[in-house]
């Protein structure tokens, strides 16, 4: 997909561990992971809400357009 | 869940279509050894027509020998189906590998009763039947292969 989840780098940027994550926006580590490894079909706004909360970024932060 | 009314759950119809299954098998393994013997009282109390006019007991025999093995892999599949279903695995490709083969058991056993319909065309009634069933079946394995893309798509949506 040409969309590029850089979930991880952000996380790196906040010294917040996946569990921590996961727990603070309210999914599951299984379902943080699938996010992380670019497998997720697609994102719920409020998804995007909570983890732009959590990790006090843009959600152009954490998705980039790259083309293929 | 259960019905309130009839105290009647979700998991005890389970039961009852994997035990009515279950019946249908030992049915089956039943009328393939006694195949000869109703081909015999078929043949006795029959009063129909077709082109081919000899050893109409043989054919019949050999006409419920071939359906009645694709009835057997037929009820195989309900019955993976139904354990499937049991473990709350619904949407899953291989549910819908087991309505593909449900189906083309059906047309199968159609297009036997078909050709058998040479000794008695009274066969081409339950082969329109049979190809019937068959293609519900298809229709709703299509559905379930929707179901399972929608769910896929359903469980990456995080």
């Amino acid at each position: 997909m040409a969309i590029i989840v850089n979930l991880d780098v952000m996380m790196a940027k906040r010294k917040i561990s996946s569990n921590e994550l996961a727990e603070k926006i309210g999914i599951t580590a299984a379902n943080l992971s699938i996010l992380k490894t670019g497998k997720a079909k697609a994102v719920r706004f409020s998804t995007l809400d909570k983890i732009c909360e959590v990790l006090d970024c843009q959600p152009g932060d954490i998705l980039e357009y790259r083309k293929e | 869940m259960v019905n309130e009314l009839t105290g009647w759950s979700q998991m005890k119809s389970l039961r009852l279509s994997r035990l009515l299954v279950l019946g249908m098998f030992f049915l089956l393994i039943v009328l393939m050894f006694t195949s000869y013997i109703i081909a015999g009282w078929f043949s006795a109390i029959s009063v129909g027509k077709g082109v081919i006019k000899s050893n109409l007991t043989g054919a019949v025999t050999a006409m419920i020998c071939i359906c009645d093995i694709f009835a057997l892999i037929a009820v195989a599949s309900l019955h993976k189906l139904l354990s499937n279903i049991s473990k709350d695995e619904v949407f899953i490709p291989q549910n819908a590998l087991c309505l593909r083969v449900i189906s083309w058991c059906c047309v199968f056993a159609g297009l036997t009763m078909t050709f058998f319909s040479l000794w008695r065309y009274e066969f081409l009634f339950t082969a329109f039947f049979a190809m019937f069933l068959g293609l519900i079946i298809r229709v709703v394995k299509n559905v379930f292969e929707k179901a399972i893309e929608l769910k896929s798509e359903n469980d990456f949506t995080i």
